[in-house]
């Protein structure tokens, strides 16, 4: 079905079915929902929609929703929900709300696709790029992906994050630099890491601007990026501070990611680490996961210059391993990018593996974190350990992409190659 | 009714002693023995002295403990409160509670004091000596009540003694729910005494009975009193309430193993069909309800304490008046005219012995206690260390009043309750009812900084049931914040139910409380989840290594540059097979030279 | 990590590796099954030991008896008068005599719906309150009037009622104790302990009115028999496979063989010499109960709770009088007393094969495993096969990759045949948990029926939507990876259900698309031997049960049967 001609009924049916299906998760199993917000691989401290309603709780009721060390999510939200008929009362806006987010971000995910960014950049085009995906497969792929399905029943706030970021890369593709800065730092504010994509997300832009006005300087045009992400989340920070009435939002949200004060058990690395980790060294070690987290920023931008659409994909996937609280959510945003490579798939020598690794970390992972937390046979370092192997397997997947996107590249300057064996010294 | 009257009457009397004699610092101790349904008897000790506030602003103490002074003058400290308390009141069978639960404290120690400062850090800071003082006074661990473990109620507590309205005071309130209290607090309690329990109701006092009691309660409260007339006092009351079940204390200490009875002095039930020498019915549970002072506490009274003020009766005893009581001659019986109660002058210097033989009949074993204001019972919800819930059971027995209370919880931080989920519903009805819930006061913890405060302000209907539920979570901890018992689980303090009284007029200071009973639910056990205590060295070197293949992999592809299988050097497997390859081939070539 | 892995993918092109992935699997079935039966040996299999040193089992005197039995045969009069009443009227008749002990009682009604039938009835309990203690932690005593036989427990609630008297006079108890007197041994249990953890439906089960703390424990006794016994047999197993904590089974052997000299038994071994064929024997037994997951006492609806339970039930004629049996339980009692916190050293994965020998995961988990990755092996080999250009590879692959590279793979049929087969499975699930007694069989006979013909009308709809052999090389391949899966996650919940589930679906891994019509028959009709709906019938005509009551009991029980569907459908691949 590769290139197949989209009519705009398939499209219609395809966001009506997935917005039916959600639907229909919601009304018919009414218990679902909660079942699914209380799961740990769902909704993390910086994204739980119970702590949500606590926060609008306290939010409505004058209380400081910071004062406190439940609510770590971002201000704007209070009013954004408090407009919101109550989700006790009439959960269906809530449930409206969820579904036409993950519309939206599936059809900037589509104007991506559609783009062919991925296959042919400014400064890059593959031989392989006639053999991909249309985007409503890649739009289909990402809206009946059972993980984006589960995130938008569980209500995780991070869909709010993964439709800022792929509406940012969405305009920036487009050539709306503008646009794709406040987008990305509307991502920022409301979970901090996506700030880390700006240098791809920069380059992204500049090659991708019209020809029309088109800058010639790259500083120049980094630094009015630069320039605007700035601005625009010192007007967030205001209008938070304006709605909160002091700053002590900012260390109960972002400080919290910094210093991994909660330590809620999810699917990363960092949880268990920190429980077990000796208080001498707990503030050195939190400095260096932060500092290798960002480490990979550098060296993809610099290596893979010339598609910085596969940068961020890289980065997305490696975030979704290694950043503080990780969920099952930002898996699904790194998967809804993967397809976007259909043409490097069969350079890819892993997929099997990787699949296969996560596909057992998520099924082995409930059942022991079940035999820790509530039949008390086995003890955390079951759950502990599935998260090891799922990091390992999504890190597989990461590598391996990378290394055909690379491959895809090299193929470009010694075209006798393709197919051949070959080595990496 | 019959003997809360008599309570009030008794307490009146020595309110009136003082009140005669204000300006003199006096001293005066009281005993009340109270027969309770189920073979049980209420000891409720109440030790009071005063000395002048100048007389205590001079460093001259009288009959004012000096220790303690010294604590207060250093600390600040205008009102002070401490509790220590074990075991649980069942009030289904005994009861309204003794001082109508004001002098009473939930499992554990509990403290609370009106500290004069100007500001809250200073506050905390008096707050701070005082509890490491007092902690090395009673040989309790007060000083665990740290920042995480202190809240400033704002609803439930009001200061009983008289304080100018000038100085700024702060309430700070603190309780040890896993502290277990045993005999080392009893001694310096005594210590305290005038008469340090040589002589007097204070002889009677002995740890083994003390602790071996189903309930008891020791508590000290200091205010200061300012009658209308005369200057203020600063008054000095120390409590002990105990319940005591007769069966056991009347056992030989040398051999209390409740081994069977032999068979023909077990009371049987001879109505049975079936009753023979080897079958017995056992007859129902109302034995041993005979008893003497000796029996019960394992010694005679020491007269009384020459320094008490004779007006007040030492000894009271309630029991109907029909029911036959037998004393130690000199010892003059006093019946009140409420018709339950009555006193015992002791002249000094005798040895009392006290005997109350079986009653024929079983209406004048006890007088029926009357029913309290209020029934609490709280419990958790839910199963498995994740989350949970907990659930107040409140029930109104008056057929006609509505009751209106305060309910307190001060938990630790790593319960992060939903306050959104709180809600109180009517037994029998399937929605909550908002209208039950008047007023709430919510402090909501910092984590390893502050606790959960909630205060609400409620009301249960007359003649019914309230069930108030929230949920919570339970946060996992870092593994050196568990205790060395980490998977006996947390103890989560009682909750403090002050039920307020309707009509608050104040008459007099010293029963002029606005609260018309205090009651407190039993502590919880909160089990968390618990890390594998053994591992950190493992986790660290797993978490590390993960991170680092992936690192690793990552920039492995990315500085490498391709190359054809066939090109450049020879690398991985091949290369270790070739090595294997010539490793053999020269071990083979050694073999077949020799 | 990826030097390493390219260098083992030099060896996926050897067709020398392709021929060896179905041996390498079948070893693994025969090794796990091997592993199994070298477990009893003292070389695999361990001596108990007590590890949470707080139990101090058997340390303590015990006092219970002397004038006590004359009570206990006053209270046995008032029970045998009961016999055969109603629920209501014997709690009537017991409420009192428990007050009159002086503890506070209270009842719950519950009502559950099962296979058209229903199952209602009044539990009775009551809290002996801990002297000085405060309601943080509880131990249960649980006597139930009829026990899983249906035999009237004529000993155990007068023993029951005796032990509590005698406890109220104790002063040393730092828990509460429950006494809870149920109508039957599996709905009156599970009823109170949800509504204990308040887990219940409102709707059939009420909430319980009085409440302790945290259960710390329970045991049952089911003494239905009449005089004396010889030794007391201790049934462990939970609902769902799940298992006690061993240190109770151990204290409990530990108290009644080393101190009070009874005889114990495990698994219905009445006759234990302690030789390997007993020891595989009560092995085998255990691994079939856990397996079957069903409830086997009044004990089994606490464990999934986390509260560790067993019941004690004498047998056997003997000398030991109802009075050993009361000090049994008083030892274990004054055990659990002394605990400090919540059992969790020791093991909870365990097979007992003798009282004081066991196996725990680390040993005999590996059989399990094994029968699990033959799945995967073969998962992993069919995908690397299926990238090989087979001869009738598609054009596709045929265009794009020359020959030694792997071919393109189609993925979209194979994973929603895969997806399709896989929800499939619920449907069964719902019908038989959902459907009346009666409807029972007649729905079986049919869905057997279907069982058998679906894989073939699927395999021929496959043949005739022109599908390649890569596609049905990926359909088997991520059948197995499916199945593997489940197995392995299974076993560490289920050990036992998974090993048995695994070497059922065993010839899943071997079968091929045959050419001759003869192996197409021959493998069809073994695959059909081993689905389930065959496995059902076996079991039944084995315990001569008929199929109705195994259901009854599967839609009674729990719906471990859900868990079978991955099998149902594989057959498919013999076409």
């Amino acid at each position: 079905m590769d290139g197949a001609k989209v009519t705009p009924g398939r499209t219609a049916g395809l966001y009506a079915g997935a917005a039916v299906l959600r639907l229909a998760i919601f009304t018919l199993f009414p218990g679902i929902p909660d079942l699914l917000t209380g799961r740990v691989e769902i909704s993390t401290p910086v994204t739980s929609f119970k702590r949500l309603q606590e926060g609008l709780f306290l939010y409505n009721h004058n209380v400081s929703p910071y004062d406190g060390g439940v609510y770590h999510q971002a201000p704007l939200f209070l009013p954004l929900f408090s407009l919101l008929p109550s989700s006790a009362s009439l959960p269906i806006f809530t449930y409206l709300l969820y579904i036409a987010v993950d519309l939206l971000s599936a059809s900037a995910l589509w104007r991506i696709a559609d783009s062919g960014e991925s296959g042919s950049s400014a400064l890059f085009t593959s031989p392989r790029r006639e053999k991909r995906w249309s985007g409503f497969v890649i739009a289909a792929l990402f809206l009946l992906n059972p993980f984006t399905v589960a995130t938008c029943i569980g209500r995780s706030t991070s869909v709010f994050t993964t439709c800022a970021i792929l509406h940012a890369v969405a305009k920036a593709v487009s050539g709306a630099p503008f646009g794709a800065m406040v987008a990305l730092s509307f991502a920022s504010y409301l979970s901090m890491y996506p700030l880390l994509l700006l240098p791809p997300l920069v380059l992204l832009c500049y090659d991708r601007q019209r020809s029309g006005r088109a800058t010639k300087s790259m500083l120049q045009f980094a630094g009015t990026c630069t320039a605007t992400v700035a601005g625009v989340l010192s007007v967030l920070f205001q209008l938070s501070y304006l709605l909160t009435g002091s700053w002590e939002f900012l260390p109960s949200t972002y400080g919290v990611q910094l210093t991994l004060s909660d330590l809620a058990p999810n699917v990363g690395l960092w949880w268990y680490f920190f429980i077990e980790m000796f208080d001498s060294f707990r503030s050195f070690f939190l400095a260096v996961f932060w500092l290798h987290l960002s480490s990979y920023v550098a060296g993809l931008t610099v290596r893979i210059r010339r598609q910085p659409l596969v940068v961020l994909t890289l980065l997305l996937g490696i975030f979704n391993i290694f950043k503080p609280y990780p969920s099952i959510s930002d898996t699904s945003l790194f998967l809804a990018l993967v397809p976007l490579y259909r043409h490097v798939f069969p350079l890819m020598r892993y997929t099997f593996v990787s699949a296969a690794v996560v596909l057992y970390a998520s099924c082995l992972g409930p059942a022991f974190y079940y035999l820790w937390i509530y039949a008390g046979s086995g003890n955390a370092n079951f759950f502990y350990a599935i998260t090891l192997v799922w990091g390992l397997g999504l890190s597989l997947l990461v590598c391996d992409l990378m290394f055909a996107v690379l491959r895809d590249e090299w193929e470009v300057e010694r075209p006798e190659m393709a197919g051949k064996e070959i080595r990496q010294i | 009714m019959g003997q809360l009257l008599s309570f009030l009457w008794l307490s009146l009397l020595s309110i009136c002693v003082f009140s005669s004699s204000t300006s003199a610092a006096d001293y005066h101790e009281q005993l009340n023995l109270r027969p309770l349904p189920q073979s049980a008897l209420l000891a409720s000790f109440n030790f009071r002295s005063n000395t002048s506030v100048s007389e205590f602003e001079k460093g001259n103490f009288r009959f004012f403990p000096r220790s303690l002074g010294q604590i207060l003058q250093h600390a600040g400290t205008r009102e002070l409160h401490l509790r220590f308390s074990l075991g649980r009141w069942d009030a289904e069978s005994w009861g309204a509670r003794p001082w109508d639960g004001a002098r009473e404290g939930g499992t554990g120690v509990e403290l609370w004091a009106w500290l004069e400062a100007d500001t809250d850090k200073e506050a905390d800071h008096k707050w701070l000596t005082l509890t490491n003082a007092l902690s090395g006074l009673f040989c309790a661990s007060l000083n665990f009540i740290d920042g995480t473990r202190t809240t400033r109620p704002v609803m439930s507590f009001q200061p009983e003694g008289d304080h100018s309205t000038t100085t700024n005071m702060h309430l700070l309130y603190g309780v040890l729910p896993h502290e277990v209290v045993c005999t080392e607090n009893l001694t310096p309690f005594l210590k305290l005494l005038p008469c340090k329990g040589k002589a007097g109701i204070a002889s009677l006092l002995d740890g083994h009975k003390l602790f071996d009691a189903s309930w008891q309660s020791m508590a000290i409260d200091i205010r200061p009193i300012c009658p209308l007339d005369g200057e203020c006092v600063l008054q000095i009351e120390q409590t002990i309430d105990m319940v005591l079940d007769i069966d056991r204390s009347k056992r030989p200490r040398d051999n209390p193993i409740p081994r069977p009875p032999a068979g023909h002095d077990l009371p049987c039930d001879t109505s049975k069909p079936y009753h023979s020498h080897d079958t017995c019915f056992p007859a129902d549970y109302t034995a041993h309800q005979d008893w003497s002072l000796t029996q019960i506490f394992g010694k005679t009274m020491k007269g009384t304490c020459p320094l008490a003020d004779p007006a007040v009766p030492a000894l009271c005893l309630q029991v109907p008046e029909s029911r036959s009581v037998f004393v130690s001659e000199g010892v003059r019986e006093k019946k009140n005219p409420d018709r339950v109660s009555r006193c015992f002058d002791i002249p000094p210097s005798t040895h009392l012995e006290m005997v109350l033989p079986t009653p024929d009949d079983s209406a004048s074993i006890s007088v029926t206690p009357e029913a309290p204001l209020l029934y609490a019972e709280r419990s958790f919800t839910g199963h498995g260390q994740e989350r949970g819930g907990v659930q107040t059971i409140l029930r109104n027995p008056s057929p006609d009043t509505e009751v209106e209370f305060i309910y307190m919880e001060s938990l630790p931080w790593f319960m992060r309750i939903y306050l959104h989920t709180m809600e109180a519903r009517v037994a029998g009805q399937s929605h909550a009812n908002k209208s039950l819930i008047q007023q709430v006061y919510y402090r909501p913890a910092v984590d390893r900084a502050r606790g959960t405060q909630l205060e609400v302000r409620m009301r249960v209907p007359a003649d019914s049931t309230v069930f108030l539920t929230y949920d919570f979570e339970k946060s996992i901890l870092r593994y050196t914040e568990y205790p060395p018992d980490a998977n006996r689980g947390f103890d989560v303090a009682a909750a403090v139910i002050t039920i307020l009284d309707p009509h608050q007029e104040r008459q007099g200071s010293v029963s002029g409380r606005f609260a018309a009973y205090t009651l407190r639910t039993t502590s919880l056990l909160c089990s968390l989840p618990t890390p594998d205590f053994s591992m950190p060295y493992n986790v660290i070197i797993f978490t590390s290594t993960a991170i680092a293949l992936a690192f690793g992999g990552i920039f492995n592809i990315l500085v490498r540059r391709f190359v054809a299988a066939d090109e450049g050097p020879e690398a991985g497997l091949a290369v270790v097979l070739g090595r294997l390859k010539g490793r053999l081939m020269g071990l083979v070539k050694g073999a077949v030279k020799r | 990590m990826p030097r390493l892995l390219a260098s083992a993918l030099q060896l996926r092109r050897d067709p020398r590796m392709l021929k060896l992935p179905p041996y390498l699997s079948l070893l693994c079935i025969l090794a796990g099954v091997a592993w199994l039966f070298l477990l009893p040996l003292d070389q695999y299999s361990r001596r108990t030991y007590i590890s949470e040193n707080a139990l101090l089992p058997g340390q303590v005197h015990t006092y219970f008896g002397g004038s006590d039995q004359n009570v206990f045969r006053a209270y046995k009069h008032e029970a045998n008068e009961l016999v055969g009443k109603s629920n209501a009227e014997f709690n009537d008749k017991l409420e009192p005599i428990i007050k009159g002990i002086g503890l506070k009682t209270a009842r719950q009604n519950f009502t559950y719906h099962a296979a058209g039938q229903t199952f209602s009835g009044e539990n009775l309990y009551a809290i002996l309150q801990a002297p000085r203690g405060d309601a943080t932690e509880a131990i249960v005593l649980v006597a139930a009037w009829e026990n899983v036989k249906g035999e009237t427990n004529r000993n155990g609630i007068p023993l029951a009622l005796t032990l509590l008297r005698y406890f109220k006079r104790w002063s040393l108890w730092s828990k509460d104790i429950i006494l809870l007197i149920t109508p039957d041994s599996i709905a009156g249990p599970q009823a109170w302990v949800d509504a204990y953890h308040d887990a219940h439906d409102p709707a059939r089960v009420s909430s319980l009115p009085l409440k302790s703390g945290l259960l710390q424990g329970a045991i049952a006794i089911d003494y239905a028999q009449e005089g004396r016994f010889d030794s007391v047999h201790i049934v462990y197993d939970g609902v769902n496979g799940q298992l006690p904590n061993l240190d109770l089974i151990n204290s409990i052997v530990n108290i009644a063989g080393g101190q009070m000299g009874i005889g114990v038994a495990l698994q219905e071994m009445w006759h234990h010499d302690n030789g390997y064929p007993d020891r595989l024997r009560t092995m085998l037994r255990g691994m079939l109960k856990q397996g079957l997951g069903l409830a086997s006492g009044p004990h089994s609806s606490f464990i999934p709770y986390h509260v560790d339970a067993v019941t004690l039930r004498p047998f056997g004629e003997g000398w030991q009088d109802e009075m050993a049996l009361g000090r049994v339980v008083e030892g274990s009692f004054r055990s659990l007393n002394n605990l400090l916190e919540h059992l969790h050293q020791s093991f909870f994965f365990y097979l007992l094969m003798q009282r004081e020998r066991f196996v725990s995961i680390g040993t005999y988990l590996p059989s399990a495993m094994a029968v699990a990755i033959n799945f995967t092996i073969m998962a992993i080999a069919l995908w690397v096969k299926s990238g090989q250009p087979a001869e009738v590879t598609t054009p596709k692959s045929k265009t794009e990759t020359p020959a030694p590279a792997t071919a393109e793979r189609d993925l979209f049929l194979p994973l929603g045949v895969v997806t399709l087969i896989q929800s499939l499975a619920i449907i069964p699930l719902y019908l038989f948990n959902h459907v009346p007694e009666s409807a029972l069989t007649p729905l079986f006979l049919a869905f057997t029926l279907l069982n058998t013909l679906l894989p073939p009308t699927l395999a021929h709809l496959l043949a005739t939507s022109n599908t390649t052999l890569q596609q049905y090389h990926l359909i088997q391949s991520f059948s197995l990876l499916l199945l593997g899966m489940f197995l392995s996650s299974l076993a560490t919940l289920n050990f036992s259900l998974a090993l048995i589930t695994g070497l059922l679906a065993a010839p899943l891994s071997f079968v091929r698309p045959y050419r001759s019509t003869a192996a197409k028959v021959a493998v069809s009709v073994l695959l059909n031997a081993v689905s389930p709906t065959a496995v059902v019938l076996a079991a039944a005509a084995y315990w001569g049960t008929d199929v109705t009551t195994v259901l009854r009991e599967a839609a009674v029980g729990w719906h471990v049967c859900g868990t079978y569907s991955p099998v149902v459908v594989y057959p498919r691949h013999a076409q």
